[in-house]
């Protein structure tokens, strides 16, 4: 209960050996497209916080997002990965993660 | 347009840690002495509120004026409070699924079925059920006792959800397990997506949002109210069909429970077209909501100005 509940809450995402600066870039684009933002991809921090007080998404973006994400790179967002507060964090955060799941 | 200016909303500063206590009240009420004993004490308990809320009662006379179309009487605020109280006490035998000695009767039942068990060849397909503060919202857990076996889970605002969580852990033995989703993480919508996927259905209530979440003006028992558009806008991301759903009480301990078709989809799929085919659907959904307060109008539970942002 309590317990699992901890160790998943201090598990921590690796973080990606380099940044991934051309998927990065190519992310933003996808974001910026998929959600009709106003904000040029240029402009999308990396380190930024997405969601929230960043960019500003929310959990609907979130879906549109991992909906987007899914057909543009194969990889399927979950619910039930306890490491989504990380993976969607940022945008490396979030490219990282796609580079490490996306299919060649 | 008016959006930005609807914040906050007047329900979130109504008291929670009051409806907490009562809440737990109730169920240490109707689990230690039981039903009858609770039903007698919702006398007193409704005078207390009636007596002592002015806020909520001046609110709940100006909706009651809209929906009975003429001047509210003591008599209706009554029932309408009465009404508040007895779906709160009933709450402790539907929300574990108790629901011996219960009336429940379920209208629009085979369309939902129809979702959970296609036909061969048809996809299963789940579905977005919204529902209103009206009636009791637990009531629609009756559906898998009428023979439609589906995954339940409820979307709400993340306070709420803890409330929530915290009442159904404190009533405990239930043997179905109604998921809640809580509002606010960025993989909320991934779960309300999973849930869908594994044809189950997913609840949430669409009449009320909190805070910075975008709204649009209808017209709405004679006048514009705000309506959050956060709902459609979800159904229509996921291309999810949508129910109505209303837990109507019309008696002690009974319950109507109502699923009215709404949409297959909302929107085309791409953006385009998109916000105007939402527009339109929160405009239907005020109708519907609308039409169920003029046939049952003692089972609106909204003690806040639901208007008030329209008028200032």
């Amino acid at each position: 209960m309590s317990i699992e509940g901890f160790t998943t809450a201090a598990e921590t995402v690796a973080p990606a050996s380099s940044p991934n600066i051309d998927l990065e870039r190519d992310l933003a684009r996808l974001i910026v497209t998929a959600l009709s933002l106003e904000t040029p991809a240029e402009e999308i921090e990396p380190e930024a916080p997405l969601f929230g007080e960043g960019l500003g998404l929310d959990s609907i973006d979130a879906l549109e997002l991992s909906l987007a994400i899914g057909k543009a790179y194969g990889v399927q967002l979950r619910s039930d990965d306890e490491r989504n507060h990380r993976i969607f964090a940022s945008l490396r955060s979030l490219a990282g993660h796609i580079a490490r799941h996306r299919t060649p | 347009m008016a959006g930005a200016a609807l914040t906050p909303p007047a329900w979130r500063q109504m008291p929670e840690r009051g409806n907490t206590f009562w809440l737990r009240f109730m169920i240490g009420v109707g689990r230690g002495l039981g039903w009858h004993a609770g039903h007698a004490l919702l006398y007193p308990i409704t005078a207390y509120f009636l007596a002592f809320s002015p806020r909520q009662r001046r609110a709940a006379r100006e909706y009651l004026g809209r929906a009975l179309d003429r001047p509210a009487r003591l008599a209706d605020l009554w029932r309408l409070y009465f009404t508040f109280a007895a779906t709160i006490l009933d709450r402790v035998w539907l929300a574990a699924g108790r629901i011996a000695g219960f009336e429940i009767t379920v209208h629009g039942l085979e369309a939902l079925r129809r979702r959970a068990e296609p036909g061969p060849g048809e996809p299963r397909t789940g579905c977005l059920l919204f529902g209103a503060h009206l009636g009791s919202f637990e009531a629609l857990r009756a559906v898998g006792d009428a023979g439609c076996p589906v995954d339940i889970a409820v979307l709400m605002h993340e306070a709420n959800a803890a409330r929530v969580k915290a009442v159904f852990d404190a009533l405990g033995g239930s043997r179905r397990t109604t998921t809640v989703i809580p509002l606010g993480c960025p993989d909320s919508m991934l779960r309300v997506r999973e849930v869908l996927e594994r044809g189950g259905l997913v609840g949430l209530l669409a009449d009320r949002a909190p805070a910075g979440q975008r709204m649009h003006l209808v017209e709405f028992l004679g006048s514009p109210a705000p309506l959050p558009t956060g709902p459609h806008l979800l159904a229509a991301v996921l291309g999810a069909p949508v129910m109505l759903a209303f837990g109507i009480r019309t008696g002690p301990r009974r319950y109507a429970v109502h699923f009215l078709p709404f949409a297959e989809r909302i929107g085309s799929g791409d953006r385009a077209g998109r916000e105007a085919a939402i527009l339109a659907s929160v405009e239907r959904y005020a109708r519907a909501v609308e039409a169920m307060c003029r046939a049952h109008p003692y089972n609106w539970f909204n003690f806040y100005p639901f208007w008030q942002e329209a008028a200032a």
